[in-house]
């Protein structure tokens, strides 16, 4: 291992979904500390490879650690404690009887275990991760009555709650108005230098990406056939586009 | 009144339908919030089916009942799981094949059939000893699972994906909840009937939907209306003579729309007091 520990480091990953296989022989390697893009088409398995690195998909062949942790069966649950996830979509039916407050709390819920309640330093992550993602005013009101910027952003506030050491946010801005969109790319990278988190972002954004990230590494076919920086990354693709 | 208190078939009854309103409508909070009721009919069916083939066999109907319940959220939990299963279609088929299924050992269960009837409609004027201590067994052990798991189990109502993401373990969360509304169903047939159970599942707790703010207030208001539609419907059957799970759910289900109607006045009355301006709801 090197002077770096690499937070994500996937070797070789082949998954398949009812024998179809979405990731080939992927690899990756995430500095400790790297805000990564990655941008791709619909289906080139974008959502599969964060959900590699959560365990909630188990790959076929291929070596995958986080943190240094092999996602082995031991090691599944403790890894998903240093991991917050923002899935693509969460459908929460209007009614759900859960408040914003309650919501990021459960971000907690993991690495508390089982049998224990909510103490204060539960109570303060919490309240900060509402705080930074400024909806601290939302928090009694009910989750499945806010807006989608705003559902969003309670999502990625309790993804902060967890504490965790990687962040993995899928297509965090989908369905957002441009303004929203903005605001909350300016939100991950204002927490992305203020805890030096490595984060993952997915999207299908080029200027969400070029504006955010560090690196941008583009994905077709479950391969990673470029990687760039941001700034040249937006030349690369405008002149993809227009070839 | 006094008198219908001292027998001692109407304090059974009087206890039964408690015990029976409790369990059922807490598992109900699980199963509205989760979106899992065509599991639920499932079972609940199984548990008929199973009841009924148990008397066929001439072994305890409580065992098969209960066997068959397992087994059916033992398939249905995973095809859940996979995805591949439209809540709509497969409540249909689901829900007239186990039908069917339970008519069919109803029509050979030999000689008279009261008790096999009995088991369809339930009359909590009849339940013994034994239903009562395992309803009580049941209902005590879900409200302790409850209260131990309330955290897990609300993060998993909420979402189930970010739930196992987040080091919580969900899968067994999901399946404990389909084996406690499996051991509610068997324990409430012979009081409210395996035809009938489901909706002493899914009334008050839908009816507590439309008010509770938080899960944890949801859960008490469901048990209130869960006993309220027991009790209620009890007191009924004895007024006009006519069969006590039936009137249960007649009960119930005037929760419910009492319930509605009073979320959706209180919500326009709300709308239009703070955004007079606004035509629709906003999203
Ligand atoms: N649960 C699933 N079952 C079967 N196929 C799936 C499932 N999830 C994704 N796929 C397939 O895997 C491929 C990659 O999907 P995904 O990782 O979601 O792509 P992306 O997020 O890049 O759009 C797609 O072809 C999709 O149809
Ligand atoms: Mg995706």
């Amino acid at each position: 291992m090197g002077s770096k520990v690499c937070a994500i480091l996937a070797d070789g990953i082949n998954t398949a979904y009812h024998g179809l296989p979405v990731l080939q022989r992927f690899s990756l390697q995430v500095p400790e500390g790297e805000l990564l893009g990655v941008f791709g088409p619909n289906g080139a398995g974008k959502s599969t490879l964060l959900k590699v690195c959560l365990g909630l998909v188990p790959p076929v062949s291929g070596n995958m650690r986080i943190c240094g942790y092999r996602m082995i069966r031991e090691n599944v649950p403790f890894v998903r404690k240093l991991t917050a996830y923002v899935p693509q979509s969460f459908d929460v039916d209007r009614r759900m009887p859960v408040m914003a407050a309650e919501v990021v709390m459960m971000g907690r819920f993991g690495r508390m275990g089982l049998f224990s309640r909510p103490g204060p330093n539960d109570h303060l992550a919490a309240g900060n991760a509402l705080d930074m993602l400024g909806v601290g005013h939302l928090a009694e009101r009910a989750f499945g009555r806010l807006s989608g910027g705003e559902k969003q952003r309670v999502i990625i506030a309790r993804g902060l709650a967890q504490e965790p050491r990687v962040l993995l946010m899928d297509e965090p801005t989908n369905s957002l108005d441009w303004e929203s969109q903005r605001r909350i790319c300016r939100l991950i990278r204002e927490v992305h230098t203020d805890r030096k988190l490595t984060t993952i972002i997915v999207s299908h954004d080029i200027d969400l990406l070029a504006d955010t990230c560090d690196r941008i590494v583009l994905m077709e076919q479950g391969c990673i056939v470029m990687e760039r920086d941001p700034s040249e990354f937006r030349h690369c693709c405008r002149g993809q586009a227009h070839s | 009144m006094m008198d219908l208190l001292q027998d001692v078939f109407m304090r059974h009854a009087i206890l039964a339908t408690f015990l029976a309103g409790v369990t059922c409508s807490c598992i109900g909070v699980l199963v509205v919030t989760m979106r899992i009721s065509f599991i639920g009919v499932c079972m609940s069916h199984a548990a008929f089916a199973g009841a009924l083939l148990g008397i066929i066999l001439g072994v305890n109907p409580t065992v098969t009942a209960l066997l068959l319940t397992l087994v059916s959220a033992g398939i249905l939990g995973p095809l859940a799981d996979r995805g591949n299963f439209s809540p709509d279609t497969s409540l249909g088929i689901i829900f007239s094949s186990s039908l069917g299924m339970a008519f069919l050992l109803l029509s050979i269960v030999p000689g008279p059939k009261t008790e096999a009837l009995g088991l369809l409609w339930g009359n909590v004027l009849t339940v013994g000893r034994t239903d009562i201590f395992i309803l009580a067994a049941v209902a005590l052990a879900i409200v302790v699972l409850l209260r131990l798991f309330f955290k897990e189990i609300q993060a998993v109502v909420f979402n189930r994906e970010m739930a196992l993401a987040s080091g919580i373990p969900a899968t067994a969360v999901f399946y404990g909840i389909l084996v406690c509304s499996g051991l509610t169903t068997v324990a409430s047939l012979n009081a409210i009937g395996g035809l009938l159970v489901f909706s002493l599942i899914i009334n008050p707790a839908a009816a507590a939907y439309q008010i509770a703010s938080d899960l944890r207030s949801m859960f008490l208001i469901s048990a209130l209306f869960g006993v309220l539609s027991g009790w209620g419907g009890l007191w009924l059957s004895c007024l006009l003579n006519l069969p006590s799970g039936a009137l249960i759910i007649v009960f119930s289900t005037l929760i419910f729309l009492g319930a509605a109607a009073f979320s959706s006045l209180a919500r326009s009355r709300r709308n239009s007091v703070a955004v007079p301006y606004l035509k629709g709801e906003r999203e």
